[in-house]
């Protein structure tokens, strides 16, 4: 007697045979049919054209024009695909780099004329090259196509200006470029449906990007790094998230940004020169829930006097859920005072991280004197830390410093589940003494768990 | 028995037929996770059994696990990246009938994990080993091939992997 799912499969496998055979008469099938076997099926041919596009918007503009070759089903399915991406697999060579700019102006050729049918996303990301080649014919192609999601990342060379069909993109949602110059006309005024825009080194004038920037009012994610900024920007972005930013710190002016929740400052120059500086940076972010702080540029020597850096804030980070402060150097005092400023007038505090790093040769401008050290668990006396679950601190080398905000931390934290400790490579003798220390601090959570890490 | 059965039902539970027959009761919450099903549950068609005529059973079990895992309250966005990894580790036929599946059942995150784990067997490869990897059968002539590759040349340049992995 036969299993009913044996029946059921039998019949299935019959009937896919069957199907198969209908559709196909060539020698080979017959071949299997007069054993009665089941051709390998080639599923994949068969599957509706839009999950092959699923499968080829995956791959490089190259092994996308590969397929072409499979079978004559395959022939054309590249040429309707409405994402395509160049990037450095197609010149993985120098030989290849070497003859790129003939090579790319053959591809895009190829790529302008056997494709057909709307492009929305086109990504061309090409390493360093000399010369520049000209890009104008495939984004004035690209702008009669409906693009919406442009990634242009060129390297090296001269910078690539824009050519005036770029800004007729009118359905342009998502935007990325690098080392481009951006100077439109006149009448250029924004793109209005642009959801992210993304800026790394790319010449703009501050006026432009403002303008921009506001007529964007779905704007959500925006990036700026090392674009060549010479005067204040004035962001005005009411959907806006996200905000990364790596540059002059005090040229960018948030002016209404009601929803910014995350936000990642990288300052290449930053000083304050008087008592509110540090809260000017974040009184107009109301909604800021993340913040990360690289400090990697900031130097005590030319930041301003430590006495500009206030207790705490004046308006609270009443919303400030993460913080992640790395690049700091604890025993500066000026850096220290950073720090200690912003965990202060962040009340609700779910996440902590700081990576500290060392100044090199061990020179301080103003190092932290004792006293303050010392005073460091008094001056957090009126507050704590209800929400606290996470503390990360990495490269620690068991300074006065950082014990007294480990020990702060585990003090005022009732919520703390885990503090990770990461001490500094190669501080292997100091790390069993810190250690030891760190487990006589009191702490406030009974669930709190130390984790040093030690290979 | 009976008795069981009943409770099931309370619980919101959606009764899937595979195209062999065979017949999984899951929780409508992990069900919804294909907008398909969705759908029709909005429509109010889920009262009997929903047939998935273009699923087998072996893909549907798949299917199952994979919806299973992704509604998971209990499991972190790691466990959930490593169950992924181990869950396309299967042999290309299986993973084509879950792509299939999952495109049907309108799963979008399943569409793309399987549109994946396909496009990686495709990168960088020879035309003659992704015929083999997939069954292709090639119907064109040695004159046509040629044909193809002098139209679009940098597209066969490089070196090009010949394994079957």
């Amino acid at each position: 007697m036969l299993i009913p799912g044996v029946t059921a499969l039998l019949s299935f496998m019959y009937s896919r045979n069957i199907l198969r055979f209908s559709v196909s008469s060539n020698l080979r099938n017959s071949c299997w049919q007069s054993f009665n076997m089941m051709p390998p099926l080639d599923v994949l041919s068969d599957l509706p054209k839009s999950v092959i596009d699923e499968v080829l918007m995956r791959l490089s503009l190259q092994d996308a024009v590969r397929t072409s070759i499979l079978s004559k089903k395959w022939r054309y399915n590249w040429c309707t695909l409405p994402q395509l991406k160049l990037d450095q697999t197609l010149w993985k060579t120098t030989k290849d780099l070497t003859c790129f700019t003939s090579n790319f102006t053959k591809i895009i050729y190829h790529v302008l004329t056997l494709h057909e049918g709307p492009i929305t996303q086109f990504t061309l990301s090409i390493p360093h090259l000399e010369g520049c080649p000209n890009f104008d014919n495939l984004i004035y192609f690209l702008s009669r196509n409906g693009i919406q999601h442009l990634v242009l990342e060129l390297q090296g060379g001269n910078l690539y200006t824009l050519p005036s069909s770029f800004f007729t993109c009118s359905q342009m949602r998502h935007l990325s470029l690098k080392n481009c110059l951006i100077r439109p006309p006149p009448v250029f005024k924004g793109f209005e449906r642009l959801i992210s825009l993304k800026l790394n080194r790319v010449t703009i004038s501050s006026e432009l990007l403002g303008s921009l920037i506001s007529h964007s009012p779905l704007l959500e994610n925006l990036v700026l790094q090392y674009s060549d900024i010479s005067n204040p920007v004035e962001i005005s972005a009411p959907k806006l998230r996200s905000f990364v930013f790596i540059g002059n710190i005090h040229f960018i002016r948030l002016k209404y940004v009601p929803l910014l929740s995350k936000v990642s400052y990288e300052p290449r120059a930053f000083s304050v020169e008087a008592e509110h500086d540090l809260a000017k940076i974040f009184e107009s972010i109301p909604a800021i829930e993340h913040l990360c702080w690289n400090l990697q540029y900031v130097k005590a020597r030319n930041a301003g006097p430590v006495e500009f850096i206030p207790t705490r804030l004046l308006s609270a980070f009443n919303c400030l859920k993460r913080l992640y402060v790395s690049w700091i150097c604890l025993r500066e005092f000026f850096e220290l005072s950073i720090a200690l400023c912003l965990i202060r007038s962040s009340p609700y505090l779910e996440e902590i991280e700081i990576e500290t790093c060392d100044t090199e040769g061990g020179k301080y401008y103003e190092p932290v004197p004792c006293g303050v050290v010392d005073e460091i668990p008094a001056s957090f006396s009126d507050m704590t830390f209800n929400y606290l679950r996470t503390v990360k601190l990495r490269h620690v080398t068991g300074i006065g410093p950082e014990m007294q905000l480990i020990k702060v931390l585990l003090a005022k934290s009732p919520a703390l589940l885990r503090m990770v400790i990461d001490p500094e490579v190669g501080e292997d003798k100091k790390s069993l003494k810190v250690l030891a220390e760190i487990t006589k601090f009191q702490r406030a959570s009974s669930k709190a768990e130390v984790v040093y890490n030690v290979d | 028995m009976a008795e069981a059965a009943s409770s099931t039902i309370e619980k919101n539970n959606l009764t899937l037929k595979s195209s062999y027959g065979d017949e999984f009761v899951l929780e409508e919450s992990i069900a919804i996770q294909s907008v398909t099903i969705k759908n029709m549950v909005e429509d109010g068609c889920s009262s009997s059994v929903i047939p998935l005529s273009k699923v087998d059973t072996g893909t549907l079990i798949k299917v199952i696990e994979y919806m299973k895992m992704h509604s998971s309250t209990s499991s972190n966005e790691e466990e959930i990246q490593n169950f992924d990894k181990e869950f396309v580790r299967i042999s290309i036929k299986t993973i084509l009938n879950i792509l299939e599946a999952a495109n049907f059942l309108d799963i979008r995150s399943l569409l793309d994990l399987c549109a994946e784990a396909v496009a990686n067997r495709i990168k960088n490869k020879t035309p003659e080993v992704v015929r083999k990897i997939f069954n292709i059968t090639s119907d064109f002539t040695p004159e046509e091939e040629a044909e193809i590759r002098n139209e679009t040349p940098w597209a066969f340049e490089g070196d090009l992997d010949h394994s079957l992995d």
